[in-house]
């Protein structure tokens, strides 16, 4: 393959508060390609939003801070960036949009002065020209009577609405990288089939790649090309989607995928993955997911696992992945039992 | 079938839209224009819907909680909407809600033990060692342990929260329990806990469940019959099978259409609903779904459709569809 777009190598960023030194993001690394959609997919607390802020820069601080890795985009290392290199990069080659579209668009300015702003910042075009642009993006991403809606602010609009606005303003440069922080979550199934189709549709036409943000795994399954889970701060399993969803080596994805309730399934009890999510100022020992690991053996609980290909390009963070592979081990059921 | 637990006719609920320096009443919020269903002892029934459907308020209306404008609701015979608030509170004896965020509904300044004696005591159902003992056996039964009795919610995680709020819900030994939303705030590991505890204390307690939410493979997971709700009314009501096998209104298809399955390659065909969800202030004439719905343009029946208000109709047995073309 062509270099990465974007490429994050052992990327740690701590929070330092009166509790401890909270490890949200614990070294972790990924590729972003051009035109491909990478999903982060984990529980709460699991540090995807920490990654997808830290990219940006955009992390609070006090108390957050990046305190190890790099992140590359197009061979420059954004962490070495002045700040006002940086301003030039988010929203022109960068682009982010949230999951709220209520708190994270401006009340007191409309919807097309909040796109108009990041077209003159970025491309130097009049306020005229600007609105222009402002009311071809709003046709874009599907709002219709787009010259009224410009003058419209967010109040007066839905959530899905909202967030098309959203999805406007981070187009409006046309990146290269959009990175999409659990974009539909706050909207109803029916309206997020619309938003989804539509993050689609603009990237084949822009080209862009899209780091998707999300703990829905209906969602990945429907437009990832490859996955990155993660669990406590790391990346676990990295991996195309088929073998995210077909042959998962690692026991944490396989908790997850067991627990989903599915379309069609029978009336029976859903597999749980035991415990709770660790608390991230005590990680434990070892591998972290090891308190609620079935297959976990004396080595997970003192060694800590690397996350290593265990075949073909797929990476996992497990000692027994390659049993797992096998069918040696249920990841799921635990010891002995058989597969299937 | 078993004979209804509670029957719910023609509820409706409207909120006034104030405005002005008088608070004028300038509208109404149509939040439940005209549900009705019943529910049997011993079943799980899924009311599904986007938000602003009517769901919630429903629920609440239900245990008076909102007190509904007009429509009845009988449980076991007697009808809720008539009693005076000393029978209320015998009757919420019998039902009881758990709500969906397990952070705002638990009191952060009453210990677990005194949150779980609470409702013992304002029943007078146990006191002093009788109360302790009882919320020792409350505890256990939703899988925390007794000892949990001394600590505060703040110590305890979501999917605990949301257990405790099930406990709660429980100390009064109900016979049905409204479950709004009880998993969605919840990741997708605790969810699968809690959705196993629910069905687990069904059994055991032989409850009845009102289960309100708005992820249908959930949904589906738990229930005996689901409601699909749209606009503040039932548009098609089935035994589960059946509404996620054969759902006849254009609504429900494209809801389950909608939903994101976790298996790549089976990448969904989509029935993608253009528009949102119109105001509950001003539905739609005629059929509310009408303006969103591809049978009726499909159809060319815009006509009938937007000016002939479909009603809940039998189109099989137990399979109830507001459509004009079921």
């Amino acid at each position: 393959m062509t270099e990465p777009l974007l490429e994050l190598r052992e990327l740690k960023t701590h929070f330092f508060t009166d509790d401890g030194v909270v490890r949200a993001v614990d070294g972790v690394s990924f590729a972003l390609y051009a035109g491909e959609t990478l999903a982060v997919v984990g529980e709460s607390g699991s540090g995807k939003s920490v990654t997808s802020l830290s990219v940006l820069r955009l992390v609070a601080s006090p108390p957050g801070r990046i305190v190890g890795g790099s992140i590359r985009f197009r061979g420059r290392d954004l962490l070495a960036l002045a700040e006002a290199e940086m301003r030039a990069i988010r929203g022109k080659e960068i682009s982010m949009i949230f999951q709220e579209p209520m708190t994270s668009l401006n009340p007191v300015y409309t919807c097309g002065e909040q796109i108009m702003e990041v077209i003159e910042l970025h491309e130097g075009l009049g306020r005229a020209a600007a609105r222009v642009r402002a009311i071809e993006m709003l046709r874009h991403v599907g709002i219709s009577s787009p010259e009224q809606r410009v003058d419209e602010y967010p109040h007066q609009m839905s959530g899905g609405m909202r967030q098309r606005v959203m999805i406007a303003m981070a187009l409006a440069c046309k990146p290269s990288v959009l990175i999409a922080d659990e974009p539909t979550t706050a909207l109803d199934v029916t309206i997020q089939a619309q938003i989804l189709e539509l993050l689609q549709k603009l990237r084949r036409e822009l080209g862009m790649a899209v780091l998707l943000i999300t703990h829905d795994l209906g969602v990945v399954a429907e437009t990832a090309d490859r996955v990155a889970v993660m669990y406590a701060g790391q990346v676990v399993e990295y991996c195309g989607v088929r073998e995210a969803f077909r042959s998962t080596r690692h026991p944490y994805t396989a908790g997850l995928l067991a627990s989903l309730p599915r379309l069609g399934d029978e009336h029976q009890r859903l597999r749980v993955i035991p415990g709770n999510v660790p608390n991230p100022v005590r990680f434990p020992a070892g591998c972290r997911f090891h308190p609620r690991c079935p297959i976990a053996v004396e080595r997970c609980r003192s060694e800590v696992p690397a996350l290593r290909d265990v075949g073909g390009g797929h990476l996992a963070r497990c000692f027994r992945a390659e049993e797992i592979a096998s069918g040696a081990v249920d990841p799921v059921a635990g010891e002995g039992a058989p597969r299937g | 079938m078993a004979d209804a637990l509670l029957q719910v006719r023609d509820l409706r609920k409207h909120f006034p839209i104030r405005r002005g320096l008088w608070s004028r009443v300038a509208g109404h919020v149509r939040a439940v224009d005209g549900v009705s269903f019943d529910l049997m002892a011993g079943e799980t029934l899924g009311l599904v819907g986007e938000s602003g459907c009517g769901k919630t308020t429903t629920g609440r209306c239900l245990l008076r909680l909102i007190e509904p404008t007009s429509g009845t609701v009988r449980f076991d015979g007697r009808d809720v909407t008539a009693l005076r608030p000393r029978e209320l509170r015998s009757l919420r004896r019998e039902m009881q809600i758990v709500f969906q965020d397990p952070y705002s509904s638990l009191n952060p300044r009453l210990t677990i033990g005194s949150m779980l004696a609470e409702p013992l005591a304002i029943h007078g159902l146990a006191r002093g060692a009788n109360a302790r003992e009882r919320v020792a056996e409350l505890l256990t039964l939703v899988g925390m342990s007794p000892d949990h009795a001394r600590r505060y919610p703040h110590e305890f995680s979501g999917g605990q929260r949301q257990r405790l709020g099930i406990a709660r819900a429980l100390a009064v030994k109900p016979r049905l329990l409204v479950l709004d939303e009880p998993v969605s705030a919840l990741d997708v590991s605790i969810q699968a806990q809690i959705v196993n505890l629910l069905r687990d204390l069904q059994r055991e307690l032989s409850l009845t469940y009102l289960f309100v939410a708005h992820d249908l493979s959930v949904v589906e997971h738990v229930s005996t019959r689901v409601a699909v709700m749209y606009l503040g009314r039932i548009v098609e009501l089935a035994p589960r099978e059946t509404l996620y096998r054969d759902p006849r209104h254009p609504y429900t298809r494209s809801l389950l259409s909608a939903v994101p399955v976790p298996d790549p390659d089976r990448r969904a065909q989509r029935i993608v609903l253009t528009g949102d969800v119109p105001s509950p202030a001003k539905p739609p004439s005629g059929c509310r779904f009408h303006p969103r719905c591809p049978l009726a343009a499909e159809r060319g029946e815009l006509a009938r459709c937007s000016s002939d208000d479909p009603t809940l109709r039998e189109v099989a047995p137990g399979h109830w569809v507001a459509c004009h073309f079921a």
